[in-house]
């Protein structure tokens, strides 16, 4: 009898957690705008730039994965709940790197968590749909896995055919995870409330030169292609996940 | 009351198209397989939907090789007498075709296991430019354009869309269907028949020195191996290295099922050893020595030719003759193929 009472108090409790959980519903929106920037200026494909080694690039092709994003409470106590979906980041359609989120009114946030990358739980799903569909062109065949990034352009610095060059970043397996979590907070450690009315466009910035200009130099003449999961293709991503730089919150438009 | 209720239910199933359920068995004997159709219900609808696609060349890019181009029947689904096989504009394949059945037991697939999923597998031998050299988006068009499919797709999924999730889907339903497990070997396990004293024997020596790595009931262990074959001067395959990057997977392929071992030679990942008893003498003299060497492969495996001749009696008893005949498997236009077409030559 003392084992059922037990029992029985702890799943009273555990109702109660559930309910503390259940109780934030998601009642509004949050707006989340990636946006690239070279030298301070937004990206435009098929425009000439410089890297920080002087090298002359233009960017043909830049996609990427981002995935189980939400808002980080300003209190440390609670956790969002995390969704399980993936976006692909396309700079070439404007409307993939607008992301409107489903988040809980009248809470304080102070940052945004995402996932940069497929992980391996979802690398081995079998056939998938929606951001996931091999059809997208991020998807290896012949050692299965998604591309997470995909920079394609070219630079008359590049040694391969057409001068082109092409990073396309992926691996999920033990020492070549290119897979990464990212927190951002606002650049002026500013928080911020989300509430019914009044909507919050939130941008996430990327500065491209850490792309090259990272924990591991990489210039177009030495390195103008990654095609595989490995060693280079883990340094390119922590390169990557560089770029981004912090949170601007605006009022949303 | 009643009768309105029942009326109800027979309209509703008038209206409503309900796909037959259409259970996957596992043989006595076998391991829970690594593939249950988990979101993809196994029903007849769905596997003969997929069984049309591994048989339509609108798979490939210029429509001569759909999938059982190189998957033939009579070979237990791989390429009969060929090292290497052919596909678009007369190019050949990386590899030896390996056969296709119990597939639903396999974690990773391709001799160098670089397909995490069945489900994906169709996508490298679809978008191989040396195979069916296809783009994953021109297929669906082209699929969704036909006279026939997009009603099937209807039918199965249950709503309009043509789709390469739908299309692996199907694939699936089928490929994971390719079960072999009716060879005389399987008869004798179940004690419908008695091997005869040379089955028996070489039975006996398989056990003794062949089962570490072919291992029953699926006559092989899924491991990645070195079996000492030096590397192709031309295709330069490392195997496993060029999944996993590693230096230790060098040269390591995995390890084939001995199921069907009869109907689908040539034999290796290149397909270089043409008879079985060329496989044997590998084992038995033909070992190259290098770092990755399988560690119970270094003194190679002695074969005398008295082994080699029980050996060989006992292989042919894993040739599964109700598999390859199974019209279930077979070309949904052409019934059970018993011998290669002259074309497939």
């Amino acid at each position: 009898m003392p084992q059922r009472i037990k029992g029985l108090s702890c799943s009273f409790f555990l109702l109660f957690l559930l309910g503390s959980f259940q109780k934030k519903e998601m009642d509004s929106t949050l707006t989340i705008q990636f946006r690239a920037y070279v030298h301070g200026m937004p990206l435009e494909l098929n425009k000439k730039y410089q890297n920080p080694f002087g090298e002359t690039f233009e960017i043909t092709r830049f996609r990427f994965y981002a995935g189980k994003l939400a808002p980080v409470y300003a209190d440390a106590n609670f956790r969002s709940k995390i969704p399980s979906h993936y976006h692909l980041i396309d700079f070439s359609d404007c409307a993939t790197t607008r992301i409107e989120l489903p988040v809980a009114a009248g809470i304080i946030y102070n940052g945004i968590q995402f996932q940069m990358g497929i992980d391996s739980a979802d690398q081995n799903r079998g056939a998938q749909s929606g951001a996931l569909d091999p059809s997208k062109g991020m998807f290896w065949t012949w050692n299965s896995g998604y591309i997470n990034i995909k920079i394609e352009g070219n630079s008359p610095l590049s040694t391969q055919p057409a001068h082109a060059f092409e990073y396309h970043i992926g691996g999920y397996r033990d020492n070549y995870n290119t897979v990464w979590q990212i927190k951002l907070y606002s650049t002026n450690e500013q928080s911020f409330l989300i509430s019914k009315e009044k909507k919050i466009m939130i941008e996430i910035g990327m500065d491209l030169d850490y792309l090259f200009d990272g924990p591991t130099a990489i210039h177009i003449s030495e390195i103008p292609s990654c095609m595989k999961p490995g060693e280079l293709a883990r340094k390119i991503s922590e390169n990557f996940i560089g770029t981004f730089t912090g949170l601007t919150i605006a009022p949303n438009p | 009351m009643k009768s309105i209720a029942i009326i109800t239910v027979f309209g509703f199933c008038c209206v409503v198209w309900v796909n037959i359920p259409f259970p996957f068995l596992v043989p006595n004997g076998f391991p829970s397989p690594a593939y249950q159709f988990q979101n993809n219900p196994r029903t007849r609808e769905g596997f003969e939907l997929g069984r049309k696609l591994f048989y339509d060349g609108i798979l490939s890019r210029d429509g001569n090789f759909p999938c059982s181009s190189c998957h033939q029947q009579f070979a237990a689904f791989a390429t009969y007498e060929h090292r290497l096989s052919h596909g678009f504009n007369d190019q050949f394949s990386f590899r030896n075709a390996p056969g296709l059945f119990n597939l639903a037991w396999k974690k990773e697939l391709n001799w160098d296991g670089g397909v995490n999923h069945i489900e994906v597998q169709p996508l490298a031998p679809l978008l191989d430019p040396h195979e069916m050299a296809e783009d994953l988006n021109h297929v669906i068009s082209k699929v969704k354009k036909d006279k026939t499919y997009p009603a099937l797709f209807n039918r199965v999924f249950g709503s309009p869309g043509i789709n390469s999730q739908r299309i692996l889907k199907a694939l699936a339903q089928f490929t994971a269907s390719l079960v072999s497990a009716d060879s005389r070997y399987d008869q004798m396990k179940r004690g419908l028949v008695h091997f005869n004293q040379y089955e028996q024997k070489g039975y006996e020596i398989f056990r003794q020195k062949c089962s570490r790595c072919h291992q029953e009931p699926l006559f092989t262990d899924f491991s990645y191996r070195n079996t000492g074959m030096a590397v192709d001067s031309i295709l330069k395959d490392y195997g496993r290295m060029r999944i996993t990057g590693r230096k230790e997977d060098s040269i390591k392929f995995q390890v084939p099922s001995l199921r069907n071992v009869f109907l689908t030679f040539p034999y290796g990942h290149d397909g270089r050893f043409v008879t079985i008893s060329e496989v044997l003498e590998h084992y038995n003299t033909g070992v190259i020595q290098s770092p990755t060497l399988d560690t119970g492969l270094r003194k190679g495996i002695c074969i005398s030719s008295d082994d080699r001749f029980y050996l060989i009696y006992f292989l042919e008893t894993l040739t599964d003759s109700s598999f390859i005949k199974n019209p279930l498997f077979a070309d949904p236009n052409s019934g059970v193929r018993t011998k290669a077409p002259a074309h497939l030559h």
